[in-house]
């Protein structure tokens, strides 16, 4: 089993542990991780690759923020809600990419050149 | 006969359409806040959210409408809405080119209050460590000075600034006697007001320094936001400003709130206090995710 770098550090001995398992060949580590971020202050996540799957070990926060705090079923729904939202957001970029780069050539490229001149 | 063909007929085909990038935020279990690249935004549903991204539309639905006015798609070979969102885009961003005016000076980390909110990480003691050297005053100074716009304003902030007043006379005296030529100053001192004194008044009228501090509202609200000793921090604000008002002319001093989860149903209270003393205007200022701030679980 190779171990992932944390997303965020497991409280050594927490009363509550959950964990939810992607498949890695049609989830991105990328959108786990940035689901992972978001969890911060009301939980953590661990991810580990196990063969060919993510384990995302989930823990409620030691000291979460106020009005922050999950029971193992909400903080599931969230990741995964977290997860899908990070996957939308990854699949739109991936769409948009060539005109996103229109777009910003055709707002900044012009001073580029400008700087270029000066320059 | 000749007949006219089904409506459908007439429309876009999907398949010319193509999305424009946009970011998203889930603001509720089937509701998603989305938002163009100049920041408009509309709301959708998950099941217009999928549709969109599969562009899954057609004109007459709704979202199609909607989307295309949201600048979250564009026909494949249509140039106008990408050149109307740079241009946006460019216009929204010019302050990029912008060197910024604004210079702050934190002369201290101490302060005598001990605002659960503080975005700083105010310190009570010990002015050798956590007080601005004249030293770095003067190389800050040089560095303001080398900002290419014809204004430059500082803004002495901390902690509370008034702790190292003697500080901020040498910086004002300093950048008076060494601006370049032409280099028009604005000074704003940020200040609880608690130690506002005729000395630092009559520097400031002299000077012609804007004096901007915090009120949060009627006594009550504002003394629980912004504790000191003797509990009296609204006293000696209204005390201060009423002041200020008076030896620097009522446009010399303004007010900003900080909202705090105590705020939010005392708006009209917080609104009449202002005029009771005389603001034309309030600034909301959300908590600043720094600092204390961070910290306290409470506010």
């Amino acid at each position: 089993m190779r171990l992932m770098p944390q997303a965020a550090k497991l409280p050594a001995a927490s009363p509550v542990e959950i964990a939810v398992d992607f498949d890695s060949s049609i989830q991105s580590l990328g959108a786990l991780d940035a689901a992972a971020y978001r969890l911060i202050g009301a939980a953590t996540c661990r991810i580990d690759r196990v063969g060919d799957r993510y384990v995302c070990r989930l823990a409620p926060s030691s000291n979460p923020k106020r009005g922050a705090a999950f029971n193992p079923d909400d903080m599931k729904e969230r990741f995964l809600n977290l997860v899908v939202d990070e996957n939308l957001r990854a699949r739109v970029a991936e769409k948009t990419e060539g005109v996103r780069n229109v777009i910003l050539a055709l707002a900044f490229g012009s001073l580029a050149a400008t700087q270029k001149d000066a320059g | 006969m000749a007949r006219f063909l089904a409506p459908e007929a007439f429309s876009a085909a999907t398949e010319d359409l193509s999305l424009l990038p946009f970011n998203l935020e889930r603001t509720g279990t089937n509701q998603y806040l989305v938002a163009n690249m100049v920041g408009d935004f509309i709301r959708l549903t998950e099941d217009e959210m999928n549709r969109l991204i599969d562009l899954r539309i057609k004109p007459g639905d709704g979202l199609y409408e909607k989307a295309y006015a949201g600048h979250l798609i564009t026909g494949t070979n249509q140039k106008a809405q990408r050149q109307l969102l740079a241009a946006r885009l460019r216009s929204r961003m010019s302050f990029l080119q912008q060197v910024t005016p604004l210079h702050i000076f934190v002369v201290t980390l101490r302060c005598e209050h001990s605002c659960p909110y503080c975005q700083v990480s105010r310190r009570s003691v010990d002015r050798e460590r956590f007080d601005m050297s004249e030293d770095t005053a003067i190389r800050a100074l040089r560095i303001a000075f080398a900002a290419p716009t014809p204004t430059i304003k500082i803004e002495f902030q901390g902690g509370e600034p008034l702790l190292n007043f003697p500080l901020i006379r040498q910086i004002v005296e300093a950048a008076r006697r060494d601006a370049p030529d032409g280099k028009k100053l604005e000074f704003v001192i940020a200040s609880n007001l608690a130690l506002l004194t005729d000395e630092v008044l009559d520097f400031c009228r002299v000077n012609s320094i804007l004096l901007s501090t915090s009120l949060d509202g009627p006594g009550d609200l504002h003394n629980r936001n912004r504790p000191r000793p003797g509990g009296n921090s609204h006293q000696l604000a209204v005390e201060g400003i009423r002041r200020a008002q008076t030896a620097l002319g009522r446009d010399r001093v303004g007010a900003l709130m900080t909202t705090t989860e105590a705020s939010l149903n005392r708006v009209e209270n917080i609104i009449d206090e202002y005029l009771r003393l005389d603001l034309d205007g309030i600034f909301l200022r959300p908590l600043s995710p720094y600092g204390f701030c961070c910290q306290d679980q409470a506010i």
